[in-house]
């Protein structure tokens, strides 16, 4: 097949968002959002690792192909590092990763059709030091990114998207919760993705799922699933800001909730 | 491919560590431009980990270019390097220190281990050798680490060369070392107790009498001075992390225990 004709290119990148979107299908979603000590990012997987810390104050999270993040991830963190050495750790920002170095090169990488493309979707996250904020960017595997303020939800297909990141809205502004109500919220987000497709019907008719839909689905994952929650935390000493939630702080997050 | 190796992303990018070296057969000009040097810094093992303290001048020949320098620098969350002699060497290798132990930890999801981090800086000052040896760029730091998993503090101090070595108990570097290396002996084998046993109060309190020693018999080593609120850089590597002391501590400390003759004086028992 000769794919430099305008018609033929169309279709397939076309292919390729199909066999994308059928690769990445089988994701467990992240979730990101704003606590009152900086940020933090939650998911439930069943080995494999899916965040990371990429800089002193930015964080990583992704779902597709562990090959093609891990190639992503690195890319990030030598630019992000030669520019932290080269200028200063404060020049590091999530808005100049994502736009300049990540979201072009998954985009060529999409549309070079003669080439394999990267499986995957991405998440990032930075407390900024100066401006003391939280922003989120979310990169779709075609380059589209997103910028966020609030929260950001990366899910494998745009239906289960939308519908975390409905329920996520409705959980309100987020910035001065405490560890624990952010990580309530973030694991019900996260599910909404467990949900049955039946119930579709029943957000169409106006309310978002409640805790007592949501916390069986989310018992039950959690036998089958290991927790995997970093922050962005503010309050840690010295200039790295990233850290895994310890099982001692989950199981204390968990404590008259779940278990 | 990937081997978490920061020192060489940095050479694909083009950096080299200091000035290049002089063309064969020019003359040093140390014997003309009198460089920028730090001076006295020194280690000790107390009883919740290591101690690394530095005074703040920085001299070029006989003037003093500044007195506010921080010689004591947080490498990453367990560890320092204490510097001596060059700042503009001094400093850059501090930072590549830094990003490389973050960068091993982040790309390769573990952190550098004891060993690799103690070598890191072996190689940084091998990569000096020629700077150091035209008499133009020499540092000779300490590095100290708390060892989480061993649970003990652990200082090593280094040659202009590279070579590395791990003190027992303590160590010192700079003009001003010779002045109190004999006293840190003196105070570690004949004291009331042996440096490790020391509290932070008085690993501190003897930390700003050292120093003061130090800049009493060398022109480079700057004291503390109460009227401008000038103390010591002192700061603790333990098993939560590095500290720096606060200058308020450092302040009442030296009015109460270092000004004058304190009731610690007898001999054989400077530090209670």
């Amino acid at each position: 097949m000769v794919y430099d004709e305008p018609y033929r290119w169309v279709e397939a990148v076309r292919n390729r968002r199909d066999y994308l979107e059928e690769q990445l299908s089988a994701g467990s979603p992240i979730v990101a959002l704003p606590y009152e000590n900086g940020v933090l990012m939650a998911t439930l997987g069943a080995g494999t690792s899916k965040l990371y810390e990429v800089y002193d104050q930015i964080a990583f999270g992704g779902i597709g192909h562990p090959a093609d993040l891990e190639k992503l991830r690195n890319v990030v963190l030598d630019a992000a590092h030669v520019e932290g050495f080269n200028r200063s750790p404060v020049d590091v920002t999530v808005r100049r990763l994502m736009k300049f170095i990540l979201a072009p090169m998954v985009k060529q990488a999409f549309e070079e059709v003669l080439h394999a493309p990267y499986i995957a979707k991405i998440v990032m996250a930075e407390i900024g030091i100066l401006s003391g904020k939280a922003l989120f960017f979310h990169l779709n595997y075609d380059g589209v990114f997103e910028e966020q303020e609030r929260g950001v939800v990366l899910a494998p297909t745009a239906p289960m998207s939308e519908r975390m990141a409905a329920f996520l809205n409705a959980a309100g502004e987020t910035h001065s919760v405490s560890l624990k109500e952010a990580l309530q919220i973030a694991l019900r987000t996260w599910a909404v993705s467990q949900l049955p497709t039946d119930l579709e019907a029943e957000k169409e008719a106006g309310a978002p799922p409640t805790p007592k839909e949501l916390d069986p689905l989310l018992k039950r994952s959690l036998e089958s699933h290991t927790l995997e929650a970093a922050l962005l935390d503010r309050t840690q000493p010295g200039s790295s800001k990233y850290r895994t939630l310890s099982h001692d702080e989950i199981e204390q997050a968990l404590k008259g909730w779940l278990k | 491919m990937h081997n978490g190796d920061f020192w060489s992303l940095l050479k694909t990018n083009g950096y080299k560590l200091g000035p290049g070296t002089l063309p064969e057969g020019r003359e040093p000009i140390e014997s003309k431009i009198a460089l920028t040097q730090g001076t006295t810094i020194f280690g000790l093992k107390y009883k919740e980990g290591v101690l690394v303290a530095g005074d703040r001048r920085a001299t070029a020949g006989t003037t003093v270019m500044y007195d506010r320098t921080d010689k004591v620098l947080e490498i990453d969350r367990h560890s320092v390097m204490a510097i001596a002699g060059v700042p503009a060497t001094a400093f850059e290798i501090a930072r590549v220190m830094e990003h490389t132990f973050k960068y091993y930890r982040r790309s390769q999801l573990q952190e550098l281990s004891l060993e690799g981090k103690v070598r890191a800086l072996s190689k940084l000052l091998k990569e000096n050798i020629p700077m150091a040896i035209q008499g133009i760029g020499a540092v000779a730091p300490i590095y100290a680490v708390y060892d989480v998993a061993r649970k003990e503090g652990k200082l090593f101090f280094y040659d202009i060369l590279g070579a590395g070595f791990e003190a027992v108990e303590f160590t010192t570097s700079g003009s001003g070392s010779p002045a109190i290396r004999g006293i840190l002996q003196y105070e570690n084998r004949w004291g009331k107790r042996p440096l490790a046993e020391l509290s932070e109060e008085a690993a501190i309190t003897l930390t700003m009498r050292l120093l003061e020693t130090a800049a009493e018999f060398d022109a480079a080593t700057g004291g503390s001075n109460r009227e401008a609120h000038l103390y010591p850089v002192i700061k603790l590597v333990t098993m939560e992390g590095v500290r720096e002391i606060p200058q308020k501590t450092l302040e009442s400390l030296y009015s109460r225990n270092v000004v004058g003759r304190s009731t610690a004086g007898e001999p054989g028992l400077g530090i209670g």
